[in-house]
This record gives C-alpha cells, sequence and structure tokens, in this order.
C-alpha cells in the first residue's frame, strides 16, 4: 500500500501536451456518437488536437469481463493497441471508463509479468508493433478538471443553474491508485459542472453502479439490474435532477435506454436525460447542439435545452 | 496445535487462479466490507462476495460454480475499492466464471456474449449494430453531426484483431463451450428470482 491513492491534476497531467492520442470508443462512437464529436470539440477549444489512427480497435475489455473470452487475446489486443501509440511518442486519452479501466488493469498485468509481456509481444511482433510501456493511459475527464478554469474562461453559454446530477461509473474509481479521487466521495465532476454554471446535486445514490456493468442488463435485467437503476433513478428525481451526466457511453446506455422499461414496470417516468460530460461542456463552450448528437438519446432533452435558450 | 489457514490452501493457483491475478486472496481478513458496499449483495443476498473468498480458501470452491449468484456480480469493483488488503475480487470472480462455464454452468449467461464476440470479430469494434437498417441509422446520425459515417478503422486492424483471437486460442475456447451440453444452476436465494414480472398492455 506504498501507492498513492488520490493525485492532484497538476501532479497527474504536469504538462499540457499540444496533441494527444484519443483512443476511440466503440459505445462513444456507434451509440452515443455525440460523445466523439464532444470530446474532440472540447480538446480543440482547449488547444489541444486529438490524433487517431485507423488500426486501432476496440479495447476488448468489455466482452473480456463479461467472460465471453479468456485474457491472453486482451493482453494481446491491449499490446498492439498501446504499442501504435508508443510509436507516435503521444499519452493515450480515453472517453470511456471501460476502456480505461481494462487499459489500465491489461497494461498493469503487461508490465508486473514478465511472461504476460513476452507473450502479448511474441504475438503482435508478427505486423512489427513492440510494447514497452511508454505511452500513460488518462481519461479526458482528467484533462477536463486540470484545465477547469480554461474551460471557465470559455464558457459562453453558461447551464443558469441547471441542476445537474453526475455519475462517476464504477470503472474510473475502482481503479483505486493514481486517479484524481478514490471511491470514497469524489466531488471533482461537481466543480466542473460549478465551472460551467450549473448547479451539482449531490444526490445520495450518485456513486452507484450504472448496473449494466459486464453484460448483466442481458441476462440478470429483471432479477438485478432494474431494480437497481429504479433506486438510483428514483433517488436523482427526488433530489431535483434535471440531468444526469456520465464519463462513459456504456453507463449512458444503462441511465438512458432503460428509463422506458422502468416506466413500464414499476409505473414511474423518470424522464431525466442523461449526456456525456463532454457533450455538456461543449454546450457549454458554445458548440451548436446540432453536432452533439442528442437525437441519439432515449430520454430528450427539449426540457434542458429550453432551460439554457437553446432551439434547435 | 491447530492448523493455519496456509497448511489448507495448498496450491491456491491451481484451485482457482489460474492467470495469477489475485495471489493476496489468503490476506483475506474477512472484514466483511466487500459485502457491506456490494450492490448485488444489497439486493440478493445470498451472493456475498466474503463468502465466496472464504468458501475458496476452505476448498469450498464447487458451490460457487454450481451457483447461479456469481453470474449476477456486476463487476462494479466496489468491493476492491473498499479491500484493506487490495484483493481484486473481481479478477476472482472472471475466473470462477470461467472454470463454470468449462464445466459447462452458467451457459445461458455465456452466449449472448459469444455473438457479440463473433461480430466484433468481423468488425474490429464491439457492439456495431447487427442488421443493416441499424447500421445505416448509426452512419446517418454520424454524418449529420460531421462525423465519418462509419469509425474510421482499417481492414488491417480488423485482420489483426481477428488473427490474435485465433492466435490465442481466445476462439477456440469460446468455441468449445457447448449449448446443448448446459447443466443447470442453483439460486439459493429464491426470494430474488423474479419470474413473475408483470407485463403491461400484454
Amino acid at each position: 500500500m506504498q501507492r498513492k491513492r488520490v493525485v492532484e491534476p497538476e501532479e497527474k497531467i504536469r504538462e499540457i501536451p499540444g496533441s494527444v492520442f484519443l483512443f476511440r470508443s466503440c459505445t462513444g462512437s456507434l451509440e452515443y456518437p455525440g460523445t466523439e464529436s464532444a470530446v474532440t470539440e472540447t480538446l480543440r477549444c482547449l488547444g489541444i488536437e486529438p490524433l487517431t489512427d485507423p488500426d486501432q480497435t476496440c479495447c476488448s475489455g468489455y466482452l473480456l469481463t463479461c467472460s465471453a473470452h479468456t485474457p491472453e487475446v486482451s493482453l494481446a489486443v491491449t499490446a498492439r493497441n498501446l504499442a501504435l501509440v508508443e510509436r507516435k511518442g503521444l499519452d493515450t486519452y480515453v472517453f470511456c471508463n471501460g476502456c480505461y479501466g481494462y487499459l489500465k488493469e491489461l497494461s498493469h498485468i503487461l508490465l508486473h509479468n514478465q511472461e504476460y509481456l513476452e507473450g502479448a509481444n511474441e504475438l503482435i511482433a508478427r505486423w512489427g508493433y513492440h510494447y514497452a510501456g511508454k505511452t500513460s493511459i488518462f481519461h479526458v475527464q482528467e484533462m477536463w478538471y486540470r484545465l477547469k478554469d480554461r474551460l471557465a474562461a470559455k464558457v459562453v453559454r453558461p447551464l443558469n443553474g441547471l441542476r445537474v446530477g453526475v455519475h462517476y461509473g464504477c470503472h474510473y474509481l475502482a481503479r483505486k491508485y493514481d486517479i484524481l479521487d478514490d471511491g470514497g466521495y469524489p466531488t471533482f465532476h461537481e466543480e466542473i459542472v460549478e465551472a460551467l454554471g450549473g448547479t451539482p446535486v449531490f444526490y445520495k445514490e450518485r456513486q452507484l453502479c450504472c448496473g449494466y456493468a459486464v453484460g448483466r442488463g442481458f441476462t440478470h435485467r429483471e432479477e438485478v439490474v432494474q431494480p437497481h437503476l429504479f433506486k438510483k433513478l428514483r433517488n436523482a428525481r427526488d433530489s431535483g435532477v434535471e440531468l444526469i451526466t456520465t464519463v462513459c457511453p456504456g453507463c449512458n446506455v444503462a441511465l438512458d435506454r432503460e428509463q422506458p422499461n422502468l416506466r413500464e414496470r414499476y409505473g414511474e417516468d423518470f424522464r431525466i436525460p442523461v449526456v456525456d460530460l463532454a457533450q455538456l461542456i461543449a454546450l457549454a463552450l458554445g458548440v451548436p447542439a446540432a453536432k452533439l448528437g442528442f437525437e441519439a438519446n432515449t430520454v430528450p432533452l427539449d426540457d434542458v435545452l429550453a432551460k439554457l435558450g437553446i432551439s434547435e | 496445535m491447530r492448523e493455519r489457514d496456509a497448511d489448507r490452501v495448498d496450491n491456491l493457483d491451481r484451485l482457482v487462479d489460474r492467470y495469477h491475478l489475485v495471489e493476496n486472496l489468503e490476506s483475506c481478513l474477512q472484514c466483511g466490507k466487500c459485502t457491506g458496499v456490494c450492490p448485488v449483495a444489497n439486493l440478493s443476498p445470498s451472493y456475498n462476495p466474503r463468502q465466496v473468498i472464504r468458501d475458496i480458501l476452505a476448498g469450498n470452491k464447487d458451490r460457487w460454480l454450481r451457483s447461479e449468484e456469481i453470474w449476477r456480480c456486476l463487476w462494479c469493483a466496489n468491493c476492491y475499492t473498499l479491500c484493506p488488503m487490495d484483493i481484486p475480487f473481481p479478477l476472482l470472480m472472471m475466473q470462477l466464471r470461467y472454470e463454470a462455464l468449462e464445466n459447462s454452468y452458467g451457459v445461458k449467461y455465456f452466449l449472448p456474449f459469444r455473438r457479440f464476440a463473433m461480430r466484433a470479430l468481423e468488425d474490429g469494434l464491439t457492439f456495431t449494430p447487427g442488421g443493416a437498417r441499424g447500421r445505416e441509422r448509426i452512419m446517418k446520425l454520424r454524418g449529420r453531426i460531421g462525423l465519418k459515417p462509419w469509425p474510421d478503422i482499417s481492414e488491417k486492424a480488423r485482420q489483426e484483431y481477428r488473427e490474435l483471437f485465433e492466435a490465442t486460442g481466445a476462439k477456440a475456447w469460446m468455441d468449445a463451450i457447448k449449448e446443448e451440453e448446459e447443466r443447470p444452476v442453483t439460486l439459493t436465494y429464491l426470494q430474488g428470482r423474479i419470474t413473475d414480472a408483470k407485463k403491461k398492455g400484454g
């Protein structure tokens, strides 16, 4: 336990890079593509150029934790993807807690087990890749927090006190070491919301898991996921939350797509829209709503946009 | 002299930790923080992470392999976050599930993900829409908000992703699990099972 659990943002990101490698998220690009454009736009607003690579694949972590396959393949896929980034001499920024948790965990396993590292490198050597652990992995939310003041200075469309309930997502907080805040009582999302002119709502169940984790939404929806989500969303609604933000497109799916099913089952219609934190930031920075893909959402954002004086 | 824990758990790695990811399991204090913070234990009391560890250390693993409880874990890792001994419980759960599957338990909880994985093998991406209509809808949406209609992924990436599944034996492992050999799992806490979910309007 010698490792430090919680680090200051200045310690975490010492210098602001001119460009970063932006790691594509499957769900953030396909289910809610507005996340991808919001992250890209926000990074550019902050003067950071996001670079991507068409040779990058899925991180493969989600299906690993669903027990769909064994870890050898995910270790090799991680080594391959990160080797691509290493060649560019950049750090890796992800916009999905899943990608974050899996890349961190799998690269940790690689770098602490010589046999696994050699095995993975041997497999990917056939295409000329080599992973040495030189790229650091960050979540874009860490950059948002690091540059919170810069964000606040660039707000052109303040949130007018919009009551925002944040959702941190387990696979960021559960990293436990070297993150912005541990699972105890994180507040950095709320601070970002405040910087944008919103009113953060500290609802009691804000740290509760989204419930879709490792596919239980497909196997135990009625028995585990729905009662669990019902508890969370009811608490958010009772606390007056008008909008929920996530930093994981997977959580977004659970919290947004499941609401009509909860209405069907429990007869309560929450209608709390759920967006990525980057989408909310981009909105405040003046990125046109039409570029942020809110039409992908199950629960429409009409009331929120009206409150912010935005008509599409 | 009474036996010590260490006497009872020779070759722990062969018992469950085949990937050597939970090597500190024996340090478990049985403090129960994991269970107190577990959202699944909250809803389904017979799922008890502390008891899972205790049973494994006592050589009583099979009851969990045969259980439905292990399939309810959300992998939120709250247990790991609170664990004073830093036991990565989700990595234990992952390996328990492998062993259950290899013994034909819980196959129904694996099949949807094998289908997703097979599609991911083609696309290099997870959760791509299956049908042509779904694809078209997403491509239109992406196009409208100024993105390339399909995420920028090369043929080379998809090919190499597929080959890694073959070369590591991951695909063979998935293929070896047979639906028709499935053995039933048991759920200890029957009240937790919802069998009469009301369908409205139906």
